[in-house]
C-alpha cells in the first residue's frame, strides 16, 4: 500500500536527482548551458554539444547513477538483514574483496574472466568468510565488523601486491580505481550492472513485505508469515551481487551503502525498509561527489572515492563517538 | 602430577627467562638470515664468506653498505612498534588498541605526506613532523577514550580508529594529486619499507628513540600499578594523569619515528604485544621487556620474507605485515570472549 509520506520522499529525491543529473551532464571543461543540455539529450542540439553530452558525458553519468544506486540498495539491504546499521559492504570489507579480484582479473593472474565476474566471486568469497568467522555470534555486535576490517586489510594488501607486479603504467592506471572512480569503467560492466540492479530492484519489491518485518524479533517475524531463512538468503545474495557489480563499474566506493540509507531513514516513514529512497540518494550522492571531484580542483580530477570518504568519514566517527548511541545494536 | 598444584610450579609455568632467551636467539637466527638473504646476486654462501672476512670485494659491499643498514633500521622500527603497542594497549585496557588500527600511524604519514608537499627534504624535518602527527593521532585517542562507554569497548574503538585511517588515506592521496613530484617520494615511502633508507634517518631519529626508552623505564611501574585500577595506582603513590600524558608523548614519539624510517606499518604494534603477552602473563614490566627481542624479530622477519616471496622482485614490508597481521586480528576476535587487559 504506497504511503503519502513515502511516496512524498520518493518523489523529492528523484527531483534531486534529475537535478544533479543535469547538472553533472552540463558540467565539465566545456561548459554548457541547462537548456542545451536537454536540448542534447532530446536530440535537437548542434553536433558539437550533442557530442560532448551524448558521447562523452552521458556514459560517465550513467555509470555513477547505477553505481551509486546499487551500493545503496546493497548497504540498505544488508543493515536490515544485520539488524545493524554499521553492517554495510564496505565497512565489512566486501568492497576491498571485490577490488582485489577484479584487479587479479585486470593484472592477469592466469584468470582471463571479465572483471564483473571476478568482481562478483570476490564479493561472495568476502562474505562467506566474514559470516564464518563470526560463527554463532551471527551479524549481532561488532565481531562480525572486526572480522570485516580484517579482511579488508587482507585484501586490500593483496591488491597492492598484485600491482606492485605489473608494468608501473598498468598500476597507474589502475590506481584511480582501486580508491573508486568513474574514470575506469568498461561499457560491458556498466551494462551487467544496469540488468543486475533492474532484476533485484523486481525481486526486492516483491519481497518488501518480507524485509518489513525483519525489523522486529525473529520469533515475530516468524509469526507474521515470514520465511526467515529463505529471506536473509536471497537478500544476502542480492546485495553481495549489487555490491560485486557496482565495484566492477567504479572501485571501492566507501560510505555511499552507509550514508544514503541513513538519509533515507530519516525522510522516510519509520516501519519500512527505505530501498527506493536510498536507491535514490545513493545515486544523488554518487553523482554530486564525482562533480565536486571533476570540479574543485579542476583541471586536477580527484577521485569520487576519495570525496566520499572525506564527507562520509567524519560523519562515521560521529555515529561511533557520539556518547548514548541511538540503535547500533 | 601433584606438582603442578604447588606455588612454585605456577610461577614456574610463567618462567620468564627462556622465551626471553629462546626469543633472543630467534631474532639473532633472523638478523643472520637478513645479511645472507636478499635481492641482488650475492648468494648466501658469498655472503657468508663476506661475513667471516674472507669474500668478494662486491660481497662485503652488498651486505655491509646494502643489507646492514637495512637491518639495522627494521629492527629499530620493530622495536619503537612493539614498545608503542604494548604502551598503548596497557593504558586503553584494549587489547586492540594499535597504533596502526586506531590512526596514530595513518596521522603520522599525513603529517609527512604535507610536509614533503611543501618541500621537506631533511631527515629532521620529515622525523620531527611524523612525530608531532603522531603526537596530533594519540590525543584523539585519547580523547575518544574518554568518550563515555567508548573506553570500555574495544572493538568500537578500533571501528573508530579504521574510518579515521580512511579519511586521513583519503587526505594523503589527495595530497598526491596536487603535486606529481611530491606523488612519486609519498607513494615510495607510504607503504611501508625499509628498503633503500638512508642511515642519516637513523640517527635523525634515534635521540627521539633514547629519549622514550628512558621514559619507558620510568613509566613502567606506575603502569604496572595501574593495571590494578586507577584507585589502587592512586593508593601507591602514582598520579594516573600524568602517567598518561608521559605514556601519550611515549607513544608519539616511537610511533612517528617508526613511521619517518619505514613508513605506516600496521598490525605491528598488534602482533607483537599479542605474543609477548601470550609469555609473559598480565605483567606489563615482563611483556615489555619481550617485546624488546620479539618487535625486531617480527618487523625484520616479515623483511626477509618480503625479499624471499616475489624474488628477484620485492613485495613492500607494509603488505607482508598486513597479510600476517590481520589474520592475528581475527584471532584476538574471534577467541570465545574478547580477553580484557
Amino acid at each position: 500500500m504506497p504511503d503519502k509520506r513515502n511516496t512524498l520522499v520518493n518523489t523529492a529525491l528523484l527531483g534531486l536527482l534529475v537535478l544533479a543529473t543535469i547538472i553533472s551532464l552540463a558540467t565539465g571543461t566545456v561548459q554548457v548551458s541547462l537548456f542545451d543540455t536537454l536540448r542534447a539529450l532530446a536530440g535537437h542540439a548542434d553536433p558539437m554539444t550533442d557530442f560532448v553530452i551524448n558521447e562523452l558525458r552521458l556514459s560517465r553519468v550513467n555509470a555513477g547513477l547505477l553505481s551509486g544506486a546499487a551500493l545503496a540498495m546493497a548497504g540498505c539491504l544488508m543493515q536490515t538483514l544485520a539488524r545493524n546499521r554499521l553492517a554495510t559492504p564496505g565497512i565489512i570489507g566486501i568492497d576491498n574483496a571485490a577490488t582485489a579480484f577484479a584487479v587479479a582479473s585486470v593484472v592477469g593472474v592466469g584468470l582471463s574472466l571479465a572483471p564483473s565476474a571476478m568482481a562478483l566471486a570476490g564479493a561472495a568469497a568476502a562474505t562467506a568468510i566474514a559470516f564464518g568467522l563470526a560463527g554463532a555470534n551471527g551479524t549481532r555486535g561488532y565481531r562480525f565488523i572486526v572480522a570485516g576490517i580484517g579482511i579488508g586489510a587482507i585484501a586490500g594488501a593483496v591488491t597492492q601486491v598484485m600491482l606492485s607486479r605489473v608494468a608501473i603504467d598498468a598500476a597507474n592506471a589502475a590506481y584511480p580505481w582501486t580508491v573508486g572512480s568513474l574514470n575506469a569503467r568498461s561499457g560491458q560492466s556498466v551494462l551487467v550492472l544496469g540488468i543486475g540492479l533492474a532484476a533485484g530492484y523486481l525481486v526486492l519489491m516483491s519481497l518488501s513485505r518480507a524485509l518489513n518485518t525483519l525489523q522486529f524479533t525473529d520469533a515475530v517475524a516468524i509469526a507474521l508469515g515470514t520465511r526467515l531463512k529463505a529471506t536473509r538468503i536471497i537478500g544476502l545474495g542480492l546485495s553481495v551481487m549489487l555490491t560485486g557489480l557496482a565495484v566492477s563499474v567504479c572501485g571501492p566506493v566507501g560510505l555511499i551503502a552507509l550514508l544514503a540509507p541513513e538519509l533515507a531513514r530519516a525522510l522516510c516513514r519509520p516501519g519500512k525498509v527505505p530501498l527506493t529512497a536510498a536507491a535514490l540518494a545513493g545515486a544523488s550522492f554518487m553523482l554530486v561527489a564525482d562533480l565536486l571531484g571533476r570540479t574543485l580542483f579542476a583541471p586536477l580530477e580527484i577521485p569520487v572515492g576519495i570525496i566520499t570518504a572525506i564527507v562520509g568519514s567524519p560523519y562515521l566517527l560521529w555515529i561511533l563517538l557520539r556518547p548514548s548511541p541511538r540503535s547500533l545494536t | 602430577m601433584l606438582n603442578a598444584l604447588s606455588p612454585t610450579s605456577v610461577v614456574a609455568s610463567r618462567a620468564f627467562f627462556p622465551p626471553l632467551l629462546a626469543a633472543g636467539f630467534l631474532l639473532l637466527l633472523v638478523v643472520l638470515a637478513s645479511l645472507l638473504y636478499g635481492a641482488g646476486p650475492v648468494s648466501a654462501s658469498d655472503a657468508m664468506a663476506a661475513l667471516m672476512a674472507n669474500g668478494t670485494e662486491e660481497a662485503w659491499f652488498v651486505v655491509t653498505e646494502l643489507r646492514l643498514p637495512r637491518t639495522i633500521i627494521a629492527l629499530i622500527t620493530g622495536l619503537a612498534l612493539g614498545l608503542a603497542g604494548a604502551l598503548l594497549q596497557s593504558m586503553t585496557r584494549n587489547p586492540l588498541a594499535e597504533p596502526g588500527l586506531l590512526g596514530v600511524s595513518a596521522g603520522s604519514g599525513f603529517a609527512v605526506a604535507l610536509a614533503i608537499l611543501l618541500g621537506a627534504t631533511t631527515a629532521t624535518l620529515t622525523t620531527l613532523s611524523a612525530q608531532l602527527g603522531a603526537l596530533a593521532g594519540c590525543a584523539l585517542v585519547i580523547a575518544a577514550t574518554r568518550v563515555q562507554g567508548l573506553g570500555n569497548d574495544p572493538v568500537r574503538l578500533v571501528l573508530a580508529g579504521a574510518t579515521m585511517t580512511g579519511l586521513l588515506l583519503a587526505l594523503t592521496s589527495m595530497l598526491m594529486l596536487m603535486d606529481q613530484r611530491a606523488a612519486d617520494e609519498i607513494r615510495f615511502w607510504i607503504t611501508g619499507s625499509v628498503a633503500g633508507k638512508p642511515l642519516s634517518m637513523l640517527w635523525a631519529t634515534l635521540p627521539s628513540i633514547t629519549l622514550a626508552l628512558v621514559l619507558i623505564a620510568i613509566v613502567a611501574r606506575p603502569l604496572a600499578a595501574m593495571a590494578l585500577g586507577e584507585k589502587a595506582a592512586v593508593g601507591l603513590g602514582h598520579h594516573p594523569g600524568r602517567i598518561r600524558f608521559l605514556i601519550t608523548f611515549t607513544v608519539a614519539l616511537l610511533v612517528g619515528s617508526a613511521t619517518a624510517l619505514a613508513g605506516p606499518l600496521i598490525f605491528v604494534g598488534l602482533v607483537v604485544p599479542f605474543i609477548a603477552r601470550a609469555f609473559s602473563g598480565p605483567d606489563i614490566r615482563k611483556t615489555l621487556w619481550l617485546c624488546v627481542p620479539v618487535g625486531p624479530a617480527v618487523v625484520l622477519g616479515a623483511d626477509v620474507l618480503s625479499r624471499l616471496i616475489a624474488a628477484p622482485a620485492e613485495m613492500p614490508l607494509g603488505v607482508v605485515t598486513a597479510l600476517i597481521g590481520a589474520p592475528v586480528l581475527l584471532a584476538i576476535v574471534r577467541a570465545g570472549r574478547m580477553p580484557s587487559l
